[in-house]
């Protein structure tokens, strides 16, 4: 609770636009982290179809601004709603396979809906991308609505994770990752289950995205599914820790600022290689060292800890205690 | 004992027990014909043993009637309703629950949640519902008790010894509300004491109504145990009946020990 009050004041007390900027993304991919973790970790199926929801959010947000006026803000929650539809056919064939056959079927889906905003000129564009209209605000004012809508979905992400890992839909879902066979021979239904956490991802995917557009005021299929979004949800989600509530938000609170102030302070000619190259000796040192991702490591290291020093101590009487007794310290 | 109620496990009326009836089943895996015309029947509130030699069929059988395997022919009964084609969580919110041979248990997760995880109810309710909660732990607690894991409740299932484990796989299904309940080699790799308490909650269920189909190697305890025995050979039925009559049933023993 203390952080999120801290949070929602820090735009009052004088936050520049940079660090507005840097909390914004950081939210942003934190919330995707969160929402991709629960099929990614939670169910224990690496998709790559997130970043299709993504770019299908952004097109799906600004074709209804451009062509209904629908503001982008308003509208993003029914975004995500149409692309969790959309999650639902392609989560009812591509959830029929496992392992690597459904990276690749969720990579092939992500590139079809690029394949599609590329070559659907007369409705999307096509490369020459997607103006949308600017939003009427104060632009002091402008930074600060993202952040706090932002905030909102990531705090609706944790909630919803929350609510999930709690209920028994997320107790099947975690069954399903360790032993679908078993999980479906216990009554739970598989396919249902999977396909609702398929959804549930999307739709913070299609919203992220949303938003995203209307940050940008532009979308082209490049921007919209460019493959570093993707793989930054995955190792923000694997380096804090895949399955858990928090390990996602903690990967995204750590990668992102790293990555923006290495851009920032190294030379531009090579920052964009390097903050790359970040990534992958993360994602390697990860699965070298820390294959549970940081808060499962810690916690695991706690639980580890050696017990307290056992030594022989007198009782009240003075006399020697029978046997060693445990001593707090 | 006979009549000892089980905590958490709610007797089941006569009037809605139900039967299994395995009707000319084949199945087949290439050019592997596991089971060959399958039939043989389950009679409600009974406890009945299928049995005989190594790649006899047996599991087939038992995948066939839980729904992991599809049969190629023939249909699985269970009352008058065929369930044959049916996925496993729909057999099991018909009230068949199963365990395994290999026995499987979520490692990683609590022996508590072990437990609440089988479901017999349906709906975005019963999804969302939170599950370790009221009425279910309380269900959970008891069978725990019941099969003496009580004490383990918060620990990993995966620290539990292999006994233990095949007693919260056991446990496990009974969340389910199972009235009919397929236990595949139950007794294997358990030591003769675990065998004992296993046999005696077999029958402390079964005496609430609840019906059993066990897969066995271990003849002392199906003859001990079991009301009627089948007996499997190359995929078809070769003997069926009360377990002194299949005993001297010739058939059999050329099937077990050969000419």
């Amino acid at each position: 609770m203390v952080p999120l009050v801290i949070l929602v004041a820090l735009p009052f007390n004088g936050l520049n636009g940079f660090l507005l900027d840097l909390l914004y993304f950081t939210f942003t991919y934190a919330a995707m982290s969160v929402g991709w973790n629960i099929i990614g970790g939670y169910t224990g199926y690496i998709s790559l179809a997130n970043l299709g929801f993504f770019g299908l959010g952004s097109y799906v947000a600004g074709l209804m601004l451009t062509h209904l006026g629908w503001p982008i803000l308003l509208t993003s929650p029914l975004v995500g709603l149409l692309c969790a539809l959309v999650a639902a056919a392609v989560g009812w064939v591509a959830l029929r396979t496992r392992g690597p056959s459904f990276v690749i079927v969720t990579l092939a889906f992500t590139f079809i809906v690029q394949f599609l905003a590329l070559n659907l000129k007369d409705i999307t564009g096509g490369s020459a991308g997607l103006y949308l209209p600017l939003l009427s605000l104060d632009p002091l004012l402008r930074g600060d609505l993202f952040y706090y809508y932002m905030l909102g979905v990531l705090v609706l992400s944790i909630a919803v994770a929350i609510g999930i890992r709690r209920s028994r839909f997320g107790l099947g879902l975690i069954a399903i990752r360790e032993d679908e066979g078993k999980a479906e021979g216990s009554g739970i239904n598989t396919s249902l289950f999977k396909i609702v956490a398929f959804m549930i991802s999307a739709w913070f995917a299609a919203v992220a995205g949303a938003v995203h557009a209307q940050y940008l005021n532009y979308i082209d299929p490049d921007l919209a599914f460019e493959l570093i979004i993707m793989l930054n949800m995955i190792v923000m989600t694997l380096l804090g820790s895949r399955g858990t509530v928090w390990g996602p938000v903690l990967g995204a609170f750590l990668l992102f600022p790293l990555q923006s102030y290495l851009v920032y302070w190294l030379p531009s000619t090579i920052a964009g290689e390097v903050h790359l190259a970040l990534l992958g000796v993360v994602l390697v040192l990860v699965a070298r060292f820390m294959p549970n991702g940081l808060l499962v490591t810690a916690q695991e290291l706690i639980s580890r800890r050696p017990p307290p020093r056992l030594e022989t101590v007198a009782v009240a009487s003075g006399e020697p205690a029978q046997g060693r007794v445990r001593r707090n310290g | 004992m006979a009549n000892q109620l089980v905590e958490g496990v709610t007797p089941i009326d006569e009037a809605t027990s139900r039967s299994l009836h395995v009707r000319g089943v084949d199945k087949s895996f290439g050019g592997v014909r596991a089971l060959q015309g399958c039939t043989f029947d389950v009679t409600a509130r009974k406890i009945t043993a299928l049995i005989g030699p190594n790649g006899s069929g047996k599991t087939t059988a038992f995948n066939c009637i839980s729904g992991f395997y599809v049969p190629d022919k023939g249909s699985v009964m269970l009352g008058d309703r065929n369930i044959s084609g049916w996925t496993p969580s729909r057999i099991v919110h018909q009230r068949v629950a199963r365990t395994f041979q290999i026995t499987r248990v979520f490692k990683r997760m609590s022996v508590l949640e072990n437990m609440v995880v089988p479901v017999r109810r349906t709906g975005l309710k019963a999804m969302f519902w939170d599950g370790i909660q009221g009425n279910e732990r309380d269900r959970a607690e008891k069978l725990l008790e019941f099969v003496g894991l009580l004490r383990f409740i918060d620990d990993h299932a995966g620290t539990l010894s292999f006994g233990q484990q095949k007693l919260l796989e056991l446990a496990a299904a009974l969340m389910a509300e199972p009235q009919i309940m397929l236990l595949d080699e139950p007794s294997g790799g358990l030591n003769p004491i675990m065998i004992d308490r296993l046999a005696g909650y077999i029958r402390e269920l079964n005496a609430l109504g609840v019906t059993f189909l066990i897969v066995e190697h271990n003849m002392g305890f199906v003859m001990r145990l079991a009301d009627d025995v089948v007996v499997l050979h190359h995929g078809s039925v070769i003997s069926q009946g009360r377990p002194a009559e299949v005993r001297a049933d010739p058939a059999v023993l050329e099937a077990y020990l050969g000419n």
